[in-house]
């Protein structure tokens, strides 16, 4: 089954003459365990793309399907639940609570999905221990740095196992080592749990990292790549040198 | 603990806000111990001028304002048809002379303990030691319990009567009696009560009288009212309008007029504490409006990212109305332990007692009130936040 499939979306802002097509019929199924990107120009319509796929905004016409479930049909509530248990959110500005620590932050998803707690905390550990942040759990975002609360926040989003991860350009305000690391453990992760990743971003150079490019323009998808694995290799190569 | 330290990150304004409420509160708090010192002595004169009837001579105004009558109208009064029982009541002042500019209570007086009539009252007084006055005592004395703890009197110590006053005249008289018990707290009348044979009280009144009279009359035929009771059954204000027509020179009372004369004096105090109310209202709830729309404004990314991952409009209605709520009950604690304080204080200072009662009624109304003055307060700012569009708070700026 797919994770997530979009048919015919299509998403306007405005009225009369004002009126902007941000999504245009867009036709989109995403496989369990794909790795891919979403890229396009400034406009193109993708990051409205990651509103709608990750339920945060409903598309004009057309419907999102999550894991066989028909999101249109649901009222903001069940949505809210569909999106608290299956999908990941991941951003760019890291948006983890000042006030958290690195542990408080990762549970915080539990607060609304209403999961095991215990078992939640066990898997956080884990995902900390992954990372190489266990001694860091409890200090707050303040005290750590920007790769460091990235790390914390893509543990947040995979706390309440889901099977789409959604990041909205995870890696840009990391430098390149530092997102060379996370995209590392986000496709450690992608290969172990087969968990979906879509990653909108600029970032060509990362788009050619994961298995799949899906190019927008003017709301409509105008190319869907498989990037060769000389591809993928490349950017890394170049990087180690 | 994640309520508090959201209101701890923005100090001054939490502090400023939670100040609003402590000041509502406190005020609430002192008005409503004034009101309740004032509606527990109210209550206690509404059980007892209830149940009984007071009859005075035809001129005195009632009360505590009594003039002299003869013993021989009690004896009228007690064959008067639905008369239970009838007994005399003999009182002075405990204090003569002394200044009260302003008083909110019972003045100290010296009054007969009547057991027989006392036992069909409905308001009952009883002794935390010792024991009441018979018809045979004489020189002793059972203490209401302020009266005895301003003169810091036990059974079987000493106590002047009435008490000397400071600019007593040449032909005061007072005597030395022996305290035979001391009453418990009623918080009304009997409190400041000097409890005396009736024989002892005839003494002290006609003492009282101005020495050109008091070789006139016989003291001891002399009564300042009388008090009766109904027999079951009996419409006590009919009874009253009975001793009236029937009994001649007297005024008895009608039980109901005494009644809504203290009930109308409550009214004052009930309504000093609903303004006190009302400006905790005003001042604490208006600072909260304004804390929470500022907290709102300030956190709008923080409630995209929490609609993101999966919170309700109702997880985050009450995510906010729980730190309006914590800021109302931190405010009503901190208000409430003042005005405690400050009670206590005022109270201590007081000989008569002090003028202030916390009671569990007031402790759970003003700790109440702030809590839902908090929730009432942050549930607009609340629904604001509960209502954004996840994708425009996420990317506010």
């Amino acid at each position: 089954m797919a994770t997530i499939k979009t048919l015919g979306l299509s998403k306007t802002y405005g009225t009369g003459e004002s009126m902007v097509k941000a999504l245009d019929g867009v036709d989109l199924t995403i496989e369990q365990g794909e790795f891919l990107a979403i890229v396009g120009r400034s406009g193109s319509g993708k990051t409205t793309m990651l509103d709608c796929m990750g339920l945060l905004m409903r598309p004009s016409s057309g419907a999102v399907i999550v894991d066989g479930t028909d999101a249109s049909t649901l009222n903001d509530g069940q949505r809210a639940e569909l999106r608290s248990k299956r999908i990941g959110f991941i951003f760019q500005e890291f948006n983890l609570l000042p006030t958290m620590s690195a542990m408080e932050n990762i549970l915080l998803p539990l607060r609304y999905s209403g999961g095991d707690r215990k078992a939640a905390r066990i898997r956080a550990e884990g995902f900390l221990e992954e990372v190489g942040l266990a001694k860091r759990a409890n200090h707050r975002p303040t005290q750590m740095s920007g790769g460091e609360q990235q790390r914390v926040a893509i543990a947040r989003s995979l706390i309440n196992e889901p099977t789409l991860v959604l990041g909205d350009e995870p890696m840009g305000e990391v430098d390149t080592d530092t997102a060379n690391a996370l995209l590392e453990f986000m496709r450690r992760i992608n290969a172990e749990r087969r968990v979906s990743f879509v990653i909108v971003t600029h970032d060509l150079d990362l788009a050619a990292r994961t298995d799949r490019v899906i190019r927008l323009r003017d709301g409509h998808v105008i190319s869907d790549e498989r990037p060769s694995r000389q591809l993928v290799q490349r950017p890394a190569a170049a990087a180690a040198a | 603990m994640e309520i508090l330290r959201n209101l701890w990150r923005r100090k001054l304004r939490t502090t400023l806000t939670v100040s609003g409420i402590v000041m509502g509160i406190f005020a609430l708090t002192t008005m409503g111990s004034l009101a309740e010192h004032f509606n527990v002595l109210l209550g206690g004169g509404i059980t007892y001028y209830g149940g009984s009837i007071q009859v005075t001579d035809d001129k005195s105004n009632g009360g505590f304002g009594a003039g002299a009558m003869s013993l021989d109208t009690l004896q009228k009064i007690q064959q008067v048809d639905g008369v239970l029982a009838a007994g005399p009541a003999v009182g002075t002042s405990a204090k003569p002379g002394s200044v009260s500019t302003v008083s909110f209570g019972v003045p100290d007086y010296i009054m007969n303990f009547d057991a027989t009539t006392t036992a069909h009252s409905p308001f009952k007084i009883s002794v935390a030691s010792g024991a009441f006055p018979n018809d045979a005592s004489r020189f002793q004395v059972t203490l209401g319990s302020t009266l005895a703890s301003e003169f810091r009197k036990h059974v079987g110590d000493t106590i002047m009567l009435p008490v000397r006053p400071k600019d007593a005249t040449s032909d005061f008289i007072n005597h030395r009696f022996t305290v035979i018990g001391v009453l418990d707290q009623t918080l009304t009348a009997p409190d400041n009560g000097a409890y005396v044979s009736l024989h002892d009280a005839q003494m002290l009144l006609g003492e009282s009288l101005p020495a050109a009279l008091r070789g006139t009359v016989n003291p001891y035929q002399l009564i300042t009212s009388v008090v009766a009771y109904g027999r079951p059954g009996v419409n006590l204000d009919a009874l009253a309008t009975r001793i009236t027509a029937v009994v001649p020179g007297v005024k008895a009372t009608k039980p109901s007029d005494l009644v809504s004369s203290f009930k109308s004096g409550g009214a004052i105090f009930t309504f000093m504490t609903t303004a006190a109310a009302l400006l905790a209202l005003i001042i604490g709830g208006l600072s909260v409006v304004n804390t929470m729309i500022m907290s709102v404004t300030e956190r709008t990314r923080e409630i995209g990212l929490k609609k993101a991952i999966g919170a309700k409009t109702r997880n985050i209605l009450s995510e906010f109305v729980a730190e309006s709520t914590a800021m109302g009950l931190i405010g009503g604690l901190i208000g409430f332990l003042l005005g405690m304080l400050m009670t206590f204080l005022l109270n201590n200072g007081d000989p008569s007692g002090g003028l202030f009662l916390i009671t569990p009624r007031l402790t759970l109304i003003a700790l109440v009130f702030a809590v839902a003055l908090g929730a009432g307060a942050g549930v607009i700012p609340a629904m604001r936040a509960a209502r954004m569009d996840p994708v425009t708070a996420l990317r506010a700026q």
